[in-house]
């Protein structure tokens, strides 16, 4: 038992340290995003705290050797696309999902060929649409070729969401407003759904930051309007600035903006069914 | 009656048939098409400055005869091998804490959340970040000289195909993590307590019980990383000042400078490598009948 207690103990610090080995980098970058500018450079020392590259990020500063982040444009169309990509692929992801609930032939096949689009690398998509569209004469664009894929990489993680919210749903109350002569659409609006929710924002939010923050698939397929990730990777091929740490805070903050109304929804939805739960119950009494 | 029932089931199939028609649809027009497309471009004949359909087996036979290209398959496959042992063993001991020793549902919870949030910064820049701490004048150097460890600053840790792994290890242990926790999470604790009520060692109910059933994850985070690191080059072009050159390195390379046959060459055959390593991770246990 001693021993035990011990080895607890170990593993405590070591998850401890692994912790710190997952924000190390995310720290310095967050020291760094203080840099004096626009002379410091993305390295250590701190020649002097300042925000100076958060008012370059947000245009604040005054023209400087630095070229500011092409970013408004650009985090525009990164938002779009990840809206859309979130709409169709939770859609896609539920009725692909709903079709699982009753057994068919090829059930096998239809699965694999829906994970497989979260499993192929994502630059092998993106030549394999890249060479297509060249080939069919149609242009490359971040709406159209680079959206599709997006959607065939997050519509599978919406459909295991939604396949697994689906395993633990009670039938019989579906059936139930079937038996009532309910409609299956009706139904679905005021029975199925209300109960699957809480997957369906799950199945949302991963696909909305997935593809906020998708690179190889969209790197050949976006054309020359570029989104968020592949304005970034054109500054590796030049020098780095601290704009960049400051952007990666600024983002950073806003990812826990959302974050946070999803938790606030989820709590609500919870919340809700909860209080309904209470109400039918008093209404039997 | 046997009539009406048939003319149900036909309506109930033909419902599943419309639910899974444009999912479906949209795989094969966006997924199996376009990877269909890469595979018959791999044999188009190319010149300077465009790709026309005679079929060859030109860039195949340019591609296995030239060192840098052959190197760079070999490399990928060796940062591969490396980072996936790497974060199955520093991931492990964490995944253990996690799903075996800590009880309260709510700590696991926060823990494993608290593992997630550097996801949400975007992937470039977190890769960019080990640029300040592995550089000469980095974090590291300058921390461990502080330390009086080291005299001079190793200048090894950047710009190296230990930089690149290094990297590549803090992006992608996290997806080793998560599902071996889960599966460890699911044992069932009366398991353990009768091994060690029956006077089972630590290490005898590691070994008998915890790690068989924490199998599963292992293989699905083993998949997770492959997929991931195979498919990989923005870590290494962003870390290792293009040094180190991955197959999906020359694909980039190659579309950059318009060679599509080429890149398509090196895009089968990293579809051929992640295929024969996905199946090979499949083996070892059947997932479909573990989840």
């Amino acid at each position: 038992m001693h021993h035990l207690k011990f080895l607890r103990g170990g593993l405590a610090v070591y998850t401890a340290l692994f912790i710190a080995f997952l924000y190390g980098p995310f720290v310095v970058m967050g020291i760094l995003s203080f840099q004096k500018g626009p002379e410091g450079g993305p390295q250590f020392p701190i020649l002097e705290w300042s925000t100076y590259w958060y008012r370059h990020v947000l245009g604040f500063a005054p023209p400087s050797r630095v070229a500011p982040l092409p970013i408004g444009e650009a985090l525009v169309r990164s938002l779009t696309l990840a809206f859309a990509t979130m709409v169709v692929s939770t859609v896609l992801g539920t009725l692909t999902a709903q079709a699982f609930r009753e057994r068919f032939r090829g059930s096998g096949l239809v699965f694999y060929l829906v994970v497989l689009g979260m499993i192929v690398p994502g630059v092998l998509l993106g030549l394999g649409m890249a060479l297509l569209a060249n080939n069919l004469g149609i242009d490359r664009n971040w709406w159209s070729t680079a959206f599709v894929l997006h959607v065939v990489y997050t519509y599978p993680f919406a459909f295991l969401v939604m396949l697994a919210i689906f395993n633990r749903f009670d039938r019989s109350v579906e059936e139930a407003s079937w038996m009532l002569g309910v409609t299956p659409a009706r139904t679905f609006r005021k029975v199925t759904f209300p109960m699957i929710f809480p997957g369906v924002l799950s199945a949302m939010l991963f696909a909305f930051t997935l593809s906020y923050d998708e690179f190889p698939r969209t790197l050949f397929t976006a054309g020359s309007d570029v989104t968020m990730p592949i304005a970034i990777y054109g500054t590796f091929a030049v020098e780095i600035h601290p704009n960049l740490f400051a952007f990666g805070v600024l983002t950073t903050l806003f990812s826990f903006a959302l974050l946070s109304v999803y938790g606030i929804l989820m709590a609500l939805s919870v919340r809700r069914a909860r209080m309904r739960a209470t109400g039918i119950q008093e209404e039997i009494a | 009656m046997a009539a009406a029932s048939v003319t149900q089931g036909a309506a109930a199939r033909r419902r599943q048939l419309l639910l899974l028609a444009p999912g479906v649809i949209w795989m094969l027009l966006f997924l199996v098409l376009p990877l269909a497309m890469m595979v018959y471009v791999s044999f188009w004949t190319q010149t300077t400055f465009a790709i026309k359909p005679d079929l060859t087996t030109k860039s195949w036979e340019a591609f296995f005869s030239s060192t840098t290209y052959v190197e760079a398959l070999l490399r990928t496959l060796r940062i591969w091998l490396t980072v996936l042992v790497i974060t199955l063993l520093i991931g492990y001991p964490t995944a253990l804490f996690i799903g075996q020793f800590v009880r309260d549902k709510t700590v696991q919870t926060v823990l494993l959340v608290t593992c997630v949030i550097p996801f949400w910064t975007s992937f470039l820049i977190r890769v960019l970040a080990w640029r300040p701490m592995l550089g000469k004048e980095g974090a590291i150097n300058i921390v461990l000289m502080k330390l009086g460890i080291i005299d001079a600053p190793i200048e090894a840790l950047l710009f190296s195909e230990l930089s690149v792994i290094i990297g590549m290890v803090q992006i992608y242990v996290v997806f080793m993590v998560g599902p071996i926790a889960f599966m460890l999470a699911r044992i069932d604790p009366s398991l353990i307590e009768a091994a060690r009520d029956l006077g089972a060692s630590a290490w005898t109910i590691f070994r008998r019980i915890l790690l068989p059933l924490s199998l599963p994850g292992v293989v699905v985070g083993a998949i997770f990383v492959s997929v991931m690191v195979l498919g990989e080059f923005a870590t290494a072009s962003a870390l290792s000042g293009r040094k180190v050159n991955l197959l999906g390195n020359i694909i980039v390379t190659q579309v950059g400078s318009l060679k599509w046959a080429f890149a398509a060459v090196a895009g089968v055959i990293l579809t051929i490598v992640t295929a024969l390593v996905v199946t090979l991770l499949l083996r070892v246990v059947n997932l479909r009948r573990e989840l």
